[in-house]
């Protein structure tokens, strides 16, 4: 393209507003470039790139050389059918006055019609600005939004000033926003309000220099480019470190229009709180970063990001300001510990009683009694005293109605963990609290030990459980219970322990804690866990097809998640096997034999052994026999998955025999549904193991 | 503490700017409220008649769930708030906002102020906007709100509204962690001068023992059902619905609500039919006051 084309120039769009939130900026990028390039594709203005920038103010778009006029535009009418009455054709001709021979038939898929086309001289680009600015700004959609004195149009917050220049001319118009309320096209915005000045931008390609110069970095990755710069060079002398926090730094990357990072010392006094109850009065209130040093222990320091430019004793009093404030902050923190340390867990106990976990679904005392009842189902799976399970469990909701935690609902658990540990509790019971409301999501850490992975299993199970019982089970998009998530980590530590606990044995005791018998809700609730089983695992680096081949067998609802997770395991391993692949190619044999054989639902698929006419029918007859055995003893134990794959192979040759000696098809009907009666029974008691017509050569 | 910084001169300079920018200066609503959007010069006034309404007021608020028997050196069961509402809201508001800061001795230029999100709901007032907290040095010294409904209908013109939290931003001006050292009068200790602390510690450490453990809650229950009733009667006068006095009773409501849940008294089930109930009160006083109630 050449840059020097007369007939292209640079368009830039600010939109200038009060402070957007910080959550939505990134997305309203992203919508201005959507919005726009829609308008001007459906307009057939060309373009050839975009940049677009956004801040706590600022949200703007650079169109590198758009096209100045827009491609002339062919618009074509249909007219009536060619075969219509004379009448429709004249009418057609008159209404849009046309010759005849202005017109042509075509053929289209309904018919052959007759057509007019007509070329339209393309508009100039400033001309049609104005409609495309219209389009956008009603267009977007924000989260949340609102209205402003006398405005229709809503905004994230409201609207002052659209900046709209093409080749560093004002473009002439205007938006309307409401009854009599307009917005007009400008070249001027706005500067850090620490300048608090009008700026006029003279020319599109100094943009972004001149709002930098008057405080304003609008490239939101130059102001977290600046922030990691200004913080390393502020703790490197130290050998300091910032606690990784990608969340807060974006959302701080929002909230300041020139990032200047400062470094505040936390009063001594305050280190002694736990850790968490530090960094999350930091984290939720102040949106303060927590450092520590090089064995990674919290230093009495924190680190904030203000929006000015650097200017010593403006610094100092900023940093002085935020200090009095995290003081403010960490001692009601520590009012909250020193009143819930002489609290106990029976009082917190005896309180949850009246705190209601859900409607129908009892309190949260309740809840924590049924989780003690159905932990010692999981203690020997998961090697825990069956006694020190239900004790933990017993006091793993307590602290939801401790002061900290009401405070800090981020904590619940935490505390838990530290006052079980103050109370003296035992270590195990104690981090087995700290713990239990891990994995947050499938991204993060599992629970470390085992009685933590244990009470956060049944905790998470009550609950999936509950909700499933009052007919509360995700549908669709909507989950307000979030218990998607709650079963990917419940499937998550499943498969992470090799648990020797079925599906079905995971779920009977809660149902029953509900006093649920409901056969339809065990089977969806099993459904619902073999999918986020499937997903997992399938995180896991294994193959889907594999995955889906033992999770559709028709047992997989007993068999042991252990012996599931070392199935998939052996077939993996055994994917590449020559004698798999002559294995599984016969499998699928047998496969479409039977699929193109019409059986109905309830047969009994009796084979009888007076109709074998062949060694080789009785071969796969004693195998069947032999092999449904062999599963039902080894079937559900972890080591044995190979024996049983191996035996599985070992009949290659027999399968392989059958297929060339016997013919299915035989013309006596007896013999010939004796043969698919016993292939089907092969196939049948092959799948118990797995249904490999899912797996892929 | 020199007479310019103390607690009343703030309160008397917010006064005379906001009476310059031509705001009405009322007093305080007479009756205990949670904060100063219950004063039917905000609730009631933004509904109209008048679609321009600037008003500037001192309310004390009361929030008897964060009561701390004055042991705590930031939190008050009773406390002062600065109101501001002007509709429609202005252009240039916010710029007025940091006018008044600057007016208070509080230059925008020298501090790190932003506006962070923070969007209001009152689910007994069926009232909502957007807005932000402000930040002044990492201390919340404001509330800005975009009024978009209350009484769940929709606010026309919207209007602004500014509430100071007067304790916050004094405790920043004075650079305080303790509310109760806060500098009431600017008058020398061994003057006669008077602290937060002097005035208002035992009024704290008294009114918590009240709200949490001695409030008699059956007198409580009855009173919250007794206002109820009025407020009904008095709206259900079909050729004269009485809107102030009804909306007069549900403020009473909504505070003998708020002592009942600070009394735990209140479970999870039945507060959400408390609330929507001073919420129909509230809805149906809004209704009146616009004359629309039987529509």
């Amino acid at each position: 393209m050449n840059r020097m084309d007369i007939s292209r120039g640079n368009l830039l769009l600010e939109f200038f507003s009060e402070e957007i939130p910080a959550r939505m900026q990134l997305n309203s990028e992203k919508q201005l470039k959507n919005l726009f390039i829609k308008s001007l594709t459906q307009r057939e203005i060309d373009f050839e790139s975009f940049k677009t920038y956004s801040g706590p103010r600022h949200l703007s778009i650079i169109i590198k050389n758009i096209e100045l006029e827009q491609k002339d535009q062919k618009i074509e009418k249909r007219g009536p059918r060619f075969d219509a009455h004379q009448k429709a054709i004249d009418g057609f001709l008159k209404s849009n006055q046309l010759n005849l021979n202005e017109t042509v038939i075509k053929d289209t898929k309904n018919g052959k019609f007759y057509f007019h086309s007509q070329m339209i001289k393309g508009k100039k680009t400033c001309e049609i600005l104005p409609d495309i600015i219209h389009e956008i700004v009603n267009g977007f959609v924000w989260p949340k939004s609102q209205r402003w004195g006398f405005t229709d149009l809503r905004w994230a917050r409201p609207l002052r000033n659209i900046v709209l220049l093409l080749n560093d001319d004002i473009v002439k118009g205007k938006i309307k926003i409401g009854k009599d309320v307009f917005l007009n096209f400008t070249n001027f915005t706005y500067s850090h309000r620490h300048i608090d000045k009008k700026i006029t931008i003279n020319k599109i390609k100094n943009y972004e220099q001149l709002l930098e110069d008057n405080l304003v970095i609008i490239d939101r990755n130059k102001r977290l480019q600046k922030i990691i710069n200004d913080t390393s060079y502020l703790l490197e002398e130290e050998k300091l470190k910032l606690v990784d926090d990608k969340s807060l730094i974006e959302e701080v990357v929002g909230l300041v229009e020139y990032p200047n990072v400062l470094i505040g010392s936390i009063s001594k006094k305050f280190m002694k709180l736990p850790r968490e109850v530090l960094s999350t009065a930091m984290r939720v209130h102040q949106k303060y970063f927590s450092i520590l040093d090089k064995k990674n222990n919290l230093v009495s320091k924190f680190l904030f990001v203000a929006n000015s430019l650097k200017e010593k004793d403006r610094d100092f009093s900023v940093i002085e300001g935020n200090q009095r404030v995290l003081n403010a902050r960490l001692s009601d923190a520590s009012y909250f510990f020193e009143n819930d340390i002489t609290n106990t867990f029976e009082n917190w106990n005896e309180k949850l009683k009246k705190v209601l976990f859900y409607e129908g679904l009892g309190s949260l005392h309740d809840k924590t009694i049924r989780m003690a009842n159905i932990s010692s189902n999981f203690a020997q799976a998961f090697g825990v005293k069956s006694e020190l399970a239900k004790q933990a469990t017993l006091l793993s909701k307590a602290d939801l109605v401790s002061e900290m935690v009401t405070e800090f609902p981020e904590l619940q658990g935490i505390m838990g963990g530290y006052y079980a540990k103050i109370k003296n509790k035992s270590d195990e019971i104690s981090r087995a609290i700290f713990e239990h409301y891990k994995p947050k999501g499938i991204s993060d850490n599992l629970p470390e030990t085992n009685i933590g992975s244990l009470l956060s299993m049944v905790d998470k199970i009550d609950t999936l459980v509950g909700f499933f019982t009052i007919g509360k089970k995700p549908t669709g998009s909507k989950d307000p219970f979030a218990l998607r998530r709650n079963g990917f980590s419940i499937a998550q530590i499943l498969i992470n322990w090799k648990l020797n606990m079925s599906l079905n044995e995971i779920i009977a005791p809660s149902l029953k804690e509900y006093v649920c018998s409901s056969q339809t809700i065990k089977l969806s609730l099993i459904e619902f866990m073999i999918d986020k089983l499937k997903f997992i695992l399938s995180n896991q680096n294994n193959r889907i097809d594999v995955i889906e081949s033992v999770l559709n067998t028709t047992i997989v609802k007993d068999l042991p998640i252990k012996a599931i997770s070392s199935r998939i395991d052996i077939i993996m391993k055994f994917t590449k096997n020559n004698d798999f692949k002559i294995f599984l190619a016969n499998f699928k044999r047998i496969n479409n034999i039977l699929k193109s054989e019409k059986f109905s639902n309830n047969a009994q698929f009796e084979v009888n052994i007076k109709f074998f006419e062949t060694i080789e029918e009785e071969n796969i007859y004693n195998f069947i026999d032999s092999f449904s055995k062999e599963i039902k003893k080894k079937g559900i134990c972890k080591e044995s998955q190979k024996v049983l794959i191996t035996s599985l192979i070992k009949m290659n040759e027999s399968i392989s025999l059958f297929f060339d000696k016997v013919i299915v098809n035989h013309h006596n009907y007896n013999i010939k549904t004796n043969r698919l009666n016993l292939l089907k029974n092969l196939h049948n008691s092959i799948s118990e193991f797995s249904s490999f017509k899912f797996i892929e050569n | 503490m020199s007479k310019i910084n103390c607690f009343q001169s703030i309160i008397t300079k917010l006064q005379s700017f906001w009476i310059d920018q031509g705001c009405v200066l009322l007093q305080p609503y007479d009756l205990e409220v949670g904060a100063g959007t219950f004063h039917p010069a905000t609730i009631l006034r933004v509904l109209g008649p008048d679609p321009i309404w600037k008003a500037a007021y001192v309310q004390p608020c009361r929030r008897p769930t964060d009561g701390r028997y004055g042991e705590n050196p930031n939190r008050l069961q009773h406390y002062y708030q600065f109101q501001v509402i002007i509709q429609p809201s202005p252009e240039e508001i916010q710029n007025l906002y940091l006018e008044s800061l600057k007016f208070i001795g509080l230059n925008p230029k020298d501090h790190d102020i932003r506006f962070v999100e923070d969007d209001w709901e009152s689910p007994t007032l069926g009232a909502s906007g957007l807005g932000w907290e402000i930040w002044c040095d990492g201390m919340e010294i404001s509330q800005f709100t975009y009024f978009q409904q209350v009484g769940g209908i929709d606010v026309k013109p919207v209007a602004s509204e500014i509430t100071y939290g007067l304790e916050r931003l004094a405790m920043f001006i004075q650079k305080l962690e303790n509310v109760y050292d806060l500098d009431w009068d600017g008058i020398e200790k061994n003057k006669g001068g008077k602290t937060y602390g002097d005035i208002f510690l035992q009024q704290e450490k008294e009114f918590s023992i009240y709200n949490f453990e001695k409030s008699e809650t059956s007198f409580l229950f009855k009173q919250f059902n007794d206002s109820e009733t009025e407020c009904k009667n008095l709206l259900n006068n079909k050729k004269y619905a009485l809107a102030l006095p009804a909306y007069h009773q549900c403020i009473k409501a909504s505070h003998i609500f708020n002592l009942l849940d600070a009394r735990g008294v209140i479970s999870v089930s039945e507060r959400q039919s408390y609330i929507l109930r001073v919420r129909n009160m509230a809805r149906s006083s809004c209704l009146a006051w616009m004359g629309k109630l039987n529509e």
